[in-house]
């Protein structure tokens, strides 16, 4: 029985360290400070604008960024990577994290959302 | 066997406490790579009921709208917006109209700096680039919409856009000029727009706006617009126009709030009328100077029920297509107009709206009534 539920507690452990290395890649050792924060980014989208526009982080921070919309379904598309989603319309919410290292990442809504849909840009300056 | 325990436990904490901070929606891979080509169509629709004063009711499918957007790559982009108005072509513009709004190519090259070339909107007033029905109050656009900043607004042409930082943005477009053979006194400029049907080139005109949009929920920005619309005069002469603009919104909690402000400029107009009232046999009495304002206040009564939101508003406008006249010309009072308009609108979902208003248009004129009117209107947006 001991060593039943050794092997389990064994198991369950090394499943969510396992899962933790997956969802939180290693840093260098340089880093290890700037990554272990989590840094939470509230963007509010709305035709046609993002507010905060402009996000200025230090390289390496792990961050959090929650989206929200004031009106219809609007995309978060960070330019070069592969995150892409949907923020949903009036009432819901999206989320998605995202570790910048030193330069400029540009995010911009990957959802028609109107006439005005090309000027919903921004940016993300992360700095070393 | 008790520091395996505790190591056990240790890395079980650790992880579960790295697993809440990193809940499974904020999981997301972040790999680098160019997004592949794709194609995205999105529209709206905007049907409504009018009654005026002293005439039958009419309803209209006054607006079927397709948008579509193709991403060649992440720098290259299509937008196009095809319009059908009132429901029916037919040739005449009273039965209908089949207009391109959009068709350009973005070439966003950095932030600040971006390049776009086609048929635009001119980047003038609140909504000429914001006009999806659940996005404004009332059933039919604002007069000074309609008739001082003539929206919708677009052109053929090429200019620059950007956002400087700061939340400050830009755009400045060279684009055809009006045809001053169609402006009218009631109409002010709106039918001298040109919309890219084998458009004159003569001469460019140039429009551009200053944008602030740094603080949540609002934005202040400020417009102008300035050509030659002469060109179909011979002999040739030289009509200036000029267009300035300020408007402001402020959107936050329950609370909605705008205004704006134009006026226009036009030269040689004293001339102009001259040469009008020989080519279509009445003097058109156009003013050398149009103006118009508009404040809105909005509260949303309900907010955030299961069954959609309400919001309620009323606007007050004042418009004169003859502001000022040319010298030895006298402007009419029944061009010198204001209007209360309240009303609701209902949004069972942020995309869809419900509206209803009641329009008191009001002019100088003791002889020509104004007539108010009731509106119905039915808009979404997908």
């Amino acid at each position: 029985m001991v060593v039943l539920m050794r092997y389990m507690l064994g198991s369950i452990t090394l499943a969510l360290v396992v899962s933790a290395i997956l969802v939180a890649p290693p840093v260098w050792p340089g880093k290890a400070a700037a990554a272990q924060e989590v840094q939470i980014v509230d963007i509010v989208a709305e035709r046609f604008r993002f507010t905060p526009s402009e996000i200025r982080v230090k390289a390496g921070t792990r961050l959090a960024i929650r989206l929200r919309s004031e009106d219809t379904i609007h995309g978060f598309h960070l330019v070069g990577t592969d995150v892409d989603l949907d923020i949903p319309s009036r009432g819901g919410e999206a989320a998605v994290m995202f570790r910048p290292e030193a330069g400029r990442y540009t995010f911009e809504c990957s959802r028609l959302c109107g006439a005005g849909h090309s000027y919903m840009r921004g940016v993300i300056i992360a700095t070393d | 066997m008790r520091a395996s325990i505790l190591l056990h436990r240790y890395l079980l904490t650790q992880a579960l406490l790295l697993c809440l901070i990193t809940p499974p929606a904020l999981a997301q891979d972040t790999q680098q790579r160019p997004a592949p080509p794709r194609t995205t169509v999105a529209g709206y629709m905007d049907l409504h009921f009018n009654k005026a004063e002293f005439e039958d009711g009419r309803i209209d499918f006054h607006r079927f709208v397709l948008l579509f957007s193709h991403s060649f790559t992440d720098r290259i982009r299509f937008v196009g917006e095809l319009e059908l108005e009132h429901a029916l072509v037919e040739g005449l513009e009273e039965a209908g109209e089949l207009e391109l709004e959009q068709a350009y190519i973005d070439f966003l090259l950095t932030r600040g700096f971006n390049v776009r070339a086609g048929m635009m909107l001119m980047p003038i007033g609140i909504i000429n680039e914001r006009h999806e029905p659940p996005s404004y109050y009332g059933v039919e656009r604002p007069f000074v919409d309609t008739f001082i900043v003539p929206s919708t607004w677009f052109e053929v042409g090429a200019g620059i856009h950007g956002e400087v930082g700061g939340g400050w943005r830009y755009r400045a477009f060279l684009t055809a000029p009006m045809n001053a053979a169609e402006f009218s006194a009631d109409e002010g400029i709106r039918e001298g727009r040109q919309k890219g049907a084998n458009a004159n080139l003569g001469r460019l005109a140039a429009t551009g706006r200053v944008e602030y949009v740094g603080y949540p929920g609002l934005t202040i920005g400020a417009s102008a617009w300035t050509g030659h619309s002469g060109f179909e005069f011979r002999p040739l002469f030289d009509v200036p126009v000029s267009l300035v603009e300020a408007d402001a919104r402020y959107s936050r909690g329950r609370v909605d709030l705008r205004g704006q402000f134009a006026q226009t400029w036009l030269g040689n107009v004293g001339r102009l009328n001259d040469i009008l009232a020989l080519r279509i046999g009445v003097n058109p009495n156009l003013g050398r100077s149009m103006r118009g304002f508009y404040t809105e206040a909005g509260y949303w009564i309900l907010s955030g029920g299961d069954f959609g939101d309400v919001g309620t508003f009323v606007r007050y406008e004042n418009f004169d297509t003859q502001f000022k006249m040319p010298d030895g010309y006298v402007g009419l009072p029944a061009f010198d107009r204001d209007a209360w308009v309240i009303g609701a609108n209902y949004w069972p979902h942020p995309d869809i709206a419900v509206k209803v208003d009641y329009s008191i248009l009001r002019s100088q004129s003791s002889v020509i009534e104004a007539p108010n009117s009731f509106n119905l209107g039915l808009g979404w947006w997908f």
